[in-house]
């Protein structure tokens, strides 16, 4: 009887023991690390021989990022904005406006206005940072930088991976061969493919300095130049990472009902059409969901600028994750840490508006 | 020897059992005795809580009030698997990477029996349900039928006390229906053990069941055999629910102890007064006779034959009147023809509430 | 075949369910071009791990045999010569690898099974409360040098003491969502934020450089692949099945191991696959984390850019190659699976 009751508690209680690995692991390695960091980032911390002595400094690490010395090196610098900077600026703000004038008008709680709230102050401070940074002509710091590596680095390889995802999910002769073939980046360890990509490069040795040197630039140092080391970062970030957007929309192509595009031919639509009308709104929530893992992972991005360029020339390539890691690599545990929570506020208030506006409201609306 | 196949049966009793999913009231205030070795249906259409019913039972839903006794023991808030039952679902839920005799096996191997015993027993169950050839094959690889065996004989091989069938039939095509509808009968009575069972069926019920117990939005409304249910039902739900084309409704009222409605005016002897009825005759009580000559008049509607049968549809103010006539029976193109009912058999409901009226002629 | 053939032109298709010849011009010259895009820098891996030094540095070569002589030194290198190095951090990566992934299936799948199938209830407060204290704990140890043991069972004394009566002053209840959302929502989490802290926890406990380290990290950052994964896989398989095996007497462990695993190969075996290759591909948390004796494969391969000859590109290029190899042989034991178990954990997520 006394086993049978034990076992009993069991089999009740089960279901949380199944849950309570997870949790204990998460909340040891991952909640407690979140606290510790957000108490470090307002503190200066100095290692000594086996501990650490700790010091509070109330804001000043996150006030040196935003307002002092190291204000070019997360933000950029400022000087004079310059007249399109200010314009862009200016558009930007009346067109965020109109939006939550919209917003307002059509329907309107609490919730959905602070949460609309929090986006629109976040866009409207990078949209400035851009028109005060770029647009000006002045050095863009690392959050611009990362910034251009998510957003043009997650576009190229949307626009890219759902093309090649949609002419390959068409049966047609060697379908198999090129999935196969297109899946393979997908599996090359991202330190290698900076390497491969800066042999790619190399004006000189490379495979393609004849192209380099026949186009005049066989002296030309791609890596010294703040424009073309980004876009090189980018392109073998892309090369990388479009395999996943096309692995999981091909999954998403094929998952749709040949019935409707059959309909939809009888019915009179063209190839246009019958992508626009049919497929596409089909796949959507797919491709929603695939391109917020994508822009999550793009956030972290920091293996490439370091193997590639080593945040360099000067720090055009450098990511919020590599200032942050230099800075731990200094010794700087309270700038290191404030630095990180600059990069996380940034993603997890894109993210999740991302999910809320794009990927839930497609949701709501299916629903 | 014949013993040892018999299970020990228990009764099972159900006091007042209730059941909430959040606000909704699913199950409400049922009470049934079931007796050791009976075979009880639990009959009603989709969402009546039959299926919520048996889950209580089961024990795969937790009971929101009310207590459950199987035998002797209150097992309202035993886990399933010290319950000592075993239930076939709808879709048999045979495990798909599992042999046959996997499948078969696999209650025993949950009670850590040893791996010999296992396998006679697995073959012996096997052969009580015609499977002994198929032991190696996946369910996968199995006809309906196969795998409807398959899931009674996983079911028999613990000789559970109490036997419980959620539509173990709904998959099935017709023919195999019946064959399998006698097997099941053949089976529960050569093992003695107490079985609910639940349907939609009523042909399923009436055949199987010692008792029926009929349940409409999570009440019972009659509990009884199926003789009784059929042919003395408690209200208009049960009387509509069961028998197939089911009974014809008519609504009036009653006035000097005659029932009258427009055109209709029919002698009930002994019927209180009141001016919202529903009379009720079954199609096989009714006969269609030349206009004017039967209790009442109407318009011809369709007429089908179904081989021993012609099933004549009317229509009168709207509802319709089926007659089940001989099957050589012809309409011809009558338009207006006179139905005569059987006095003896006419049942009579307050629209209201749907209960039965009694009176001395409706028994 | 006797149907008459009709001419068209290149735009029409030639018959019923084909594409037109233009279509497939245009799309057959797409797809090649981008397989050598994708292709092509493989290659050069490849070539260049059996180039000499003298063949990297005089400029493109394009063709084993007939551009260049291929040559074995750069693997002589690798294997003989500094095999000490490159033996320990593959057989690190490999253990690690394979550790982590082995613990965050095992965990994460649990932590999912339970999720899609048993009601939870927490409560907000509660929990609230919990974290509350713990980051009163890290404070009054981190900071005012209070004895850790100490600090910890004044910690747990007082939840125990409190959480009861705080509890049931607010109800406010999570459901399953919740916590899947937040096990989910980890991975916004870019290591860099956590990794500090985690650095100094296992100083702490002198733990750095050491294995038990880096695979406890590596699991918890793959634990949300798992559970978003596996929680949409669990979600297919139709519950009758472990309701009839609850009545048959099976434990929860028994239906999980008997009926759910079982049943769950194809996505375990795509899962299993993605988390090995985040793994194996890891970066920065083994740069902070390991020094020496952990040092695992990405760690070997960044360090060789910091030799004095420069970089040497034959040596990098077998070291690269030696690193993709594994990868690309599970990935093609596993393929029969990938395509299905992706299918799910895509279409329904």
């Amino acid at each position: 009887m006394q086993t049978s009751r034990v076992s009993e508690w069991l089999d009740r209680h089960m279901g949380r023991l199944f849950l309570m690995p997870a949790v204990v692991l998460i909340l040891v390695f991952s909640i407690f690390p979140l606290v510790a960091s957000l108490i470090i980032a307002f503190a200066r911390i100095r290692l000594t021989g086996g501990g650490f002595s700790v010091r509070f400094v109330g804001l000043r690490n996150f006030e040196k990022q935003f307002f002092g010395s190291e204000q070019f090196h997360l933000l950029g610098t400022f000087t004079d904005i310059s007249v399109i900077g200010l314009l862009f600026g200016l558009l930007a703000t009346l067109g965020l406006i109109w939006w939550m004038v919209l917003y307002v008008r059509a329907h309107f709680s609490v919730v959905g206005f602070l949460g609309r709230m929090i986006t629109f102050l976040m866009a409207l401070g990078l949209a400035w940072l851009f028109s005060a940074t770029l647009l000006s002509g002045n050095l863009f710091g690392t959050l611009g930088t990362t910034l251009f590596y998510v957003f043009v680095g997650c576009g190229i390889q949307f626009l890219i991976g759902t093309a090649l995802a949609y002419a390959c999910s068409f049966q047609f002769r060697g379908t198999t061969s090129f999935r196969v073939i297109f899946f393979v980046p997908m599996m090359i360890t991202p330190i290698g493919v900076g390497y491969i990509f800066r042999m790619m490069a190399d004006t000189t040795k490379g495979p393609f300095s004849g192209v380099w040197q026949w186009v005049g630039l066989g002296e030309f140092a791609w890596a010294s130049d703040p424009w073309a080391a980004r876009i090189f970062i980018v392109v073998a970030d892309s090369w990388q990472w479009i395999p996943f957007v096309f692995i999981m929309l091909l999954a998403a192509f094929e998952s749709v009902p040949r019935d409707f595009t059959e309909a939809a031919e009888l019915d009179g639509a063209n190839a246009w059409q019958k992508f626009t009308e049919i497929t596409w709104p089909h796949v959507l929530p797919v491709a929603a969901t695939v391109m917020l893992i994508r822009v999550i992972e793009a956030f972290k991005i920091v293996d490439l600028p370091n193997i590639m360029t080593s945040g360099g020339p000067g720090i055009a390539t450098e990511s919020v994750s590599l200032q942050s890691y230099f800075a731990w690599r200094s010794l700087d545990l309270g700038q290191a840490s404030a630095i990180a929570y600059v990069l996380l506020f940034v993603t997890v208030i894109i993210c999740v508006s991302f999910f809320n506006l794009v990927v839930l409201a497609r949701v709501r609306k299916a629903s | 020897m014949k013993n040892k196949d018999k299970g020990t049966a228990k009764s099972i009793s159900i006091r007042s059992m209730n059941k909430f999913f959040q606000a909704v009231h699913v199950l409400k205030d049922l009470s049934l005795e079931v007796q050791a070795g009976e075979f009880l249906v639990l009959l009603g259409p989709s969402g009546c809580g039959k299926s919520t019913a048996l889950r209580l039972i089961a024990g795969l839903e937790s009971i929101s009030s009310g207590e459950l006794f199987i035998g002797e023991t209150n097992v309202t808030n035993v886990l399933p698997k010290y319950r000592d039952i075993a239930m076939v679902f709808q879709s048999y839920a045979l495990y798909p990477h599992k042999t046959v005799a996997e499948n078969i096996g696999f209650p025993l191997k949950m009670a850590k029996t040893p791996k010999a015993d296992i396998d006679t027993a697995v073959l012996a169950a096997a052969q009580q349900v015609e499977l002994g050839d198929y032991l190696e094959r996946f369910p996968g690889q199995l006809s309906g039928g196969q795998r409807q065996r398959v899931a009674l004989a996983r079911a028999i091989i613990r000789r559970p006390s109490v036997f419980l069938m959620d539509e173990p039939l709904s998959n099935l095509d017709a023919k195999l229906r019946g064959n399998m509808r006698a097997e099941l009968k053949y089976m529960q009575s050569k093992l003695g053990v107490t079985m609910i069972y639940v349907t939609h069926d009523q042909i399923e019920a009436m055949t199987l069941a010692h008792r029926v117990a009929v349940l409409k939005d999570g009440t019972l409304q009659q509990l009884g055999t199926p003789k009784e249910v059929y042919s003395n039902p408690a209200n208009l739900f049960v009387a509509g629910f069961m028998g197939s084309p089911p009974m014809n409704f008519i609504s009036g009222a009653i006035d000097n102890e005659s029932f009258t409605t427009k055109g209709v005016k029919l002698p009930l002897p002994g019927a209180p007064k009141s001016n919202q009825v529903t009379l009720g005759f079954r199609p096989e009580d009714c006969r269609i006779v030349k206009a004017g000559s039967g209790a009442m008049d109407a318009e011809v509607y369709t007429a089908e034959l179904t081989g021993d049968q012609v099933l004549v549809t009317l229509q009168l103010h709207g509802s319709q009147i089926v007659s089940r006539m001989p099957k050589e029976f012809e309409i011809g193109d009558t338009q207006i023809a006179g139905i005569e009912v059987d006095a003896r058999h006419l049942y009579l409901f307050d629209s209201e509430s749907g209960l039965r009226i009694t009176a001395d002629s409706t028994r | 075949m006797t149907k008459p053939a009709a001419r068209r032109s290149l735009f029409e298709p030639p018959d019923i369910g084909q594409m037109a010849t233009a279509t497939k011009i245009v799309l057959y010259t797409v797809l090649l071009a981008w397989s050598a895009f994708v292709l092509f820098p493989i290659y050069w891996l490849i070539i260049t791990s059996f180039k000499t030094i003298a063949a990297v540095n005089q400029g493109p070569y394009f063709l084993p045999w007939i551009d260049f002589e291929p040559s074995l030194h750069a693997w002589k290198e690798l294997f003989v010569n500094d095999y000490r190095d490159t033996f320990r951090a593959y057989f690190n990566s490999i253990v690690i690898s394979l550790s982590a992934t082995a613990l965050a299936i095992l965990v994460g799948s649990m932590a999912a099974y339970a999720l899609s199938r048993v009601k939870f209830a927490p409560n907000l407060i509660t929990i609230l409360y919990f974290v509350g204290l713990l980051a009163l704990t890290g404070v009054a140890v981190g900071i005012y040098d209070v004895d850790w043991r100490v600090a910890a069972a004044t910690a747990i004394a007082l939840f125990f003491f409190l959480a009861r009566a705080i509890g049931r002053l607010y109800q406010l209840r999570l459901q399953n969502g919740d916590i899947l959302f937040w096990i989910i929502s980890q991975r916004i989490l870019a290591p860099i934020v956590v990794v500090v802290p985690i650095y100094m926890m296992f100083q702490s406990v002198r733990l750095l450089d050491t294995h038990l380290a880096i695979i406890l990290t590596y699991t918890v950052i793959n634990l949300p692949v798992v559970v978003w994964l596996m929680y949409d896989f669990f979600n297919s398989i139709p519950r009758d099945l472990e309701e009839s095996a609850q009545l048959d007497g099976a434990t929860m462990i028994g239906i999980f191991r008997e009926i759910i695993l079982p049943l769950s190969r194809a996505g375990l075996a795509a899962t299993t696959l993605l988390v090995v290759i985040l793994c194996w591909n890891e970066y920065l948390l083994a740069l902070f984390l390991s020094t020496n004796k952990a040092q695992t494969m990405p760690i070997l391969v960044a360090a060789m850019n910091a030799g004095e000859r420069g970089i040497l590109w034959w040596t990098m290029s077998a070291v690269i190659m030696i690193m993709i190899i594994p990868v690309v042989i599970m990935a093609i034991l596993l393929q029969k699976y990938i395509a299905k178990g992706i299918l799910v954990g895509a279409v329904k997520g």
